[in-house]
């Protein structure tokens, strides 16, 4: 068994279960946490409506914050979308994702693909060399912010280099491209790369709290 | 035609012209990707050569292999085996039979003792001492370590021969293995494919002839010359991969014209062959070209590398057991550890209150 | 009256802002527990405040950063300790260590070491004096944090642990013996309305057994702007209503909820709640003072258990529904005027437009800061801040940004709903010897009634 059928394989079977493992033990070990119910009178009575705008509303910061946020925002907005058109667009990339779940699309060429990737990376490397000079970030930092960095630009890295046969046979190349992925997968759970999911129960929380208050969401 | 004749000599004899001969060097020299120069070199040594000896072992085949090699157009088998080499024993081939047929092998191996080619298709089973595959009463793996012992060198023609191929794959009940598990201590050429392009076979064979050496290898042992690069890297289907464009089924549009068979699970991209280049039958085509995605059959395991019209991309794994599993034990963990801070808030409240 | 708050910690009720004198000798650590024993208090208490909501909060963190931006004290000092995230550091750690998922690995590994009293004191400055709990890194937060609600239950911690600032837990246990932090106890209240209704001819009825409304006040309003007792009792009798204030249930400010202490919050809120409930009042109305609405128009049936039997409204809602519905009616005021929006009711209240429903009505020219509304900045007293001595030059500080707003505006008058603003504008005006006085919303309307 070469290194392509392992990454391919065992692998991949206990990366999987391990992402699922660990998603539904976060997930279930703070959903369940006690609830207090807020008998307070609602001003609004959509209080799903305040989560559902607020979910939407943060994807973008509020007028006055704009231009105290617009590089940081902006380089993230880059790397968010550079990587949902690699995972979602590179044909590969769709073949595993029906293989997984049994939905599939069509893709984009490989050349878009590898454009997005190159752009993707810069923006990944302005990010943390952001994270790593900006005074606030370097405080805030910890090793979760830098080790999530670090499993999400290596499948972008190992995957420029497979698809440029640079440094290795073409399917050793591969193999470590789906290896990184398959870290990305292990680690995910555990870290703040679970920011995918929180993001719409957390905005969901203040939306509905302040949606039915009346005020911004 | 006296053993003893040089290539050239028995070549006259038969009335083939010089011109003719050196055609055929040329064909070979290019194949084998080398120096314009060198097909007179070729030529030049092939004639004053004396045919070496080859013997021709089969185990665990099915003969693919050696109809691959009967339709090699360029060099042919029969200029090979009529000019250039002394082929002493090949039981495909071979007219004897039984007592005669074994004979032959152990009179050319003593006659040649330390020169000889031996080539080899067939993986070997090693199980059971080697009760799965016998011939005139002996062990295909005590054959085989015997008539190493005195070849110059060892092609391993197949990728059962090379790899272990098909008889190795899962379960392997014969306990089969590649030559190259047998013989440690002579250099083994693996001609791998199932089977391997003929003119890949013949011109190993004629380089061996040729230069008394054996081909530049890459790490499975494979002449780098034919199996330097992918399949994919070579493919004329591969404009289509750039661009995104792929057959989804063996019917559709995409099929029809000619588009990248990736998603169809061509293992293109991690095989190295010389189909594209070489092709099949006198240059005519190769599985991509007719319309189905490559098997990566000159690969190793690729009999157990998940179903060939499985994409590239997708896990070969099983067992969606596991995953069940895991996601039952996280969800219940994580209820678990819920439960466990609730009765820590409970238990603090209960502190507060008294 | 309890003699020794007096001798111990004697209020300041002079100067341009309310607070107790300045201490000679700082008291920031409460009793005499342990070091030890702060941090379980501190521990326990976390763990019980820890539910699914702050769970998902303090689990969503992605450390980018933004809610920097959004923060008075970072934006104008560039000191990244202000990072409004980063004040609920050991909060995340005893979250992580006592109610997360993965708590049990935590503590089985010590990845996240035990919180020290030594720094939860470090933090005390980062959880009370640089932070008013405004709400503007909630609102800038990408993934939807609400941190001001955090930093409220991080000091529900620290106020277990003894470490809250000298004055916010002197005025806050004064509150709780007296009934009112600022000295406003029901005998000086009483004076002051027997004061100020001969003073004004004006009628304010006192301990009605029956009443439709009950009106609270604010402390501060009571000692420092009582005119805002005779405004609303002009507007009141104004409309005719059957109204009353009670001594057993007049002080709105909750400086329990302040400090950090969730029974003083529940006490303070259950006196007014009682009240209402003993004269059958069907509105209650809250002072111009912002977290007043915050505790009891959205805490206040959470302390009681159940709804409230009542309506809450803040005075500033109260009389844009009486403008609007034509009961009340004002003289024009032809003025430009700015509104500054205090966080508490406005966003984090939702009621922003019921002073700007008041303005229109007023017929002012309305310049709006930049920005305004529910984006707009904290005045920098809020969350008991402005009650901190060593807390003002900090003060002070992002107080600029107030008075730049202002300023820039251009307009003539500056109106807020919020008398602890005010008393913060008041000091900052001192300060600066700046030219801007703040104005009651509430007096603007008393003030232009038209009978």
């Amino acid at each position: 068994m070469n290194l392509l059928d392992f990454a391919r394989g065992a692998v991949m079977k206990w990366s999987i279960a391990i992402f699922l493992f660990g998603m539904l033990w976060r997930l279930f070990g703070m959903l369940l946490l006690r609830r207090t119910h807020d008998y307070s009178e609602p001003r609004v009575h959509a209080a799903g409506l305040g989560a559902l705008r607020s979910i939407i509303r943060r994807s973008w910061p509020r007028r006055e914050f704009q231009a105290r946020t617009a590089y940081g925002v902006t380089v993230s907005y880059v790397f968010h979308i550079g990587l949902a058109i690699i995972v979602f667009g590179f044909v590969p990339h769709i073949l595993f994702i029906r293989n997984l779940v049994g939905v599939g699309w069509s893709g984009l060429p490989g050349g878009i693909i590898y454009f997005c990737a190159v752009i993707t990376l810069v923006a990944l490397v302005m990010a943390i060399v952001r994270r790593l000079t900006h005074p606030v970030l370097k405080l805030l930092s910890n090793f979760d912010d830098y080790f999530s960095w670090f499993v999400t630009a290596a499948p972008v890295v190992t995957g420029l280099l497979a698809a440029g046969h640079y440094g290795g046979r073409y399917e050793d190349l591969l193999a470590v491209h789906i290896l990184s992925f398959e870290l990305l997968l292990i680690w995910f759970p555990f870290g703040k790369l679970m920011h995918s999911v929180l993001l719409f129960l957390a905005r969901g929380q203040t939306g509905a709290v302040y949606g039915r208050r009346g005020a911004s969401t | 035609m006296s053993k003893d004749d040089s290539i050239g000599e028995s070549l006259r004899k038969q009335g083939i012209s010089r011109r003719a001969f050196m055609k055929f060097c040329a064909a070979t020299a290019s194949l084998l990707a080398l120096p314009p120069g060198m097909a007179a070199v070729m030529a030049e040594t092939l004639s004053r050569a004396r045919r070496p000896s080859v013997i021709y072992l089969s185990y665990q085949e099915c003969t693919g292999c050696g109809e691959s090699l009967t339709r090699s157009f360029s060099p042919t088998l029969e200029n090979l085996m009529f000019n250039v080499m002394s082929l002493d024993y090949y039981e495909t081939l071979q007219a004897a039979a039984g007592t005669a047929a074994e004979a032959a092998r152990k009179t050319a191996m003593k006659e040649n003792w330390g020169k000889y080619l031996l080539v080899v298709d067939g993986a070997v089973p090693v199980g059971h001492d080697g009760a799965y595959c016998t011939i005139a009463g002996e062990s295909a793996v005590d054959i085989l370590t015997e008539a190493a012992k005195g070849a110059a060198a060892v092609v391993s023609v197949g990728t059962c021969a090379a790899f272990g191929g098909i008889p190795h794959a899962n379960p392997d009940p014969t306990g089969a293995v590649a030559v190259s598990r047998i013989v440690k201590d002579k250099p083994v050429v693996n001609v791998s494919g199932c089977p391997p392009v003929p003119e890949v076979i013949t011109g190993v064979l004629a380089h061996y002839l040729t230069f008394g050496s054996i081909p530049e290898l890459d790490h499975l042992g494979r002449p780098k010359v034919f199996f330097g690069e992918t399949i994919h890297d070579r493919c004329y289907r591969r404009p289509f991969y750039d661009e995104g464009k792929f057959a989804k089924t063996f019917d559709d549009e995409g099929a029809r014209n000619g588009w990248c068979l990736f998603e169809l699970g061509c293992k293109g991209p991690v095989t190295y062959n010389a189909c594209p280049t070489v092709k099949w039958n006198q240059g005519t085509s190769y599985p991509i070209q007719s319309g189905h995605g490559c098997l990566g059959c000159s690969e190793p395991d690729f009999w157990d590398k998940g179903s060939f019209y499985q994409a590239l991309s997708t896990g070969t794994w099983s067992g969606g057991a596991v995953l069940g599993a895991a996601a039952v034990a996280g969800a219940a963990i994580g209820v678990g550890a819920a439960i466990v801070s609730r009765r820590r808030h409970a238990h603090s409240e209960k502190e507060k209150q008294s | 009256m309890s003699s020794d708050i007096n001798t111990i910690h004697p209020l300041e009720t002079e100067g341009a802002r309310l607070s107790i004198k300045k201490p000679a000798l700082r008291y920031d650590r409460q009793g005499d527990m342990s070091d030890g024993q702060r941090v379980e208090a501190a521990m326990r208490t976390f763990v019980r405040e820890f539910g699914a909501t702050s769970a998902i909060y303090l689990e969503s963190c992605i450390h980018c950063g933004m809610c920097a931006e959004a923060c008075h004290y970072y934006v104008q000092t560039n000191d990244p300790r202000y990072t409004p995230v980063r004040k609920l550091e050991p909060f995340k750690q005893a979250y992580k260590r006592e109610a997360g998922p993965f708590a049990f690995f935590y503590r089985l590994f010590n990845l996240k070491p035990r919180v020290t009293a030594d720094e939860l004191q470090k933090w005390q400055e980062l959880i009370y004096d640089s932070c008013t709990m405004c709400g503007r890194c909630t609102l800038i937060c990408p993934m939807g944090i609400d941190i001001a609600r955090l930093v409220g239950q991080a000091r529900h911690g620290m106020f277990q642990a003894g470490l809250v600032p000298h004055e916010l837990w002197a005025v806050a246990e004064r509150a709780e013996r007296e009934g009112s932090p600022l000295g406003a106890t029901p005998k000086v209240f009483k004076d002051r309305i027997d004061w100020l209704s001969d003073e004004n001819a004006v009628e304010i009825p006192v301990d009605r057994d029956v009443a439709d409304i009950l009106v609270t006040m604010s402390s501060i309003e009571i000692m420092k702007y009582p005119q805002a007792i005779v405004a609303t009792a002009r507007v009141l009798n104004a409309l005719g209503e059957k109204w009353t204030i009670r001594l057993d249930g007049y002080e709105a400010t909750n400086f329990g909820m302040l400090s950090g202490n969730s029974q003083w919050q529940k006490d303070l809120s259950m006196k007014m709640i009682n009240a209402a409930v003993r004269c059958k009042a069907k509105l209650l109305i809250l002072p111009e003072c912002g977290h007043a609405y915050g505790a009891m128009r959205w805490d206040g049936a959470n302390v009681y258990g159940k709804p409230l039997p009542f309506e809450v409204l803040h005075i500033s809602e109260f009389l844009a529904r009486n403008l609007g519905n034509g009961r009340l009616k004002v003289r024009n005021v032809p003025k430009s005027v700015t509104f500054h929006d205090p966080c508490q009711i406005a966003r984090r209240g939702g009621a922003t437009q019921a002073p700007r429903q008041v303005l229109g009505k007023l017929g002012v020219d309305l310049h709006e800061m930049t920005p305004s509304g529910d984006g707009n900045w904290c005045c920098g007293g809020g969350g008991g801040v402005v009650t901190i001595h060593r807390a003002d030059e900090l003060r002070y500080k992002v107080f600029q940004i107030k008075m730049k707003q202002v300023d820039d505006s251009g307009a003539e008058m500056l109106v807020m709903s919020c008398s602890n603003c005010r008393q913060t504008f008041d000091d900052g005006q001192a300060h600066f010897k700046w030219d801007k006085t703040a104005h009651s919303l509430l007096e603007l309307v008393a003030d232009n009634l038209v009978q």
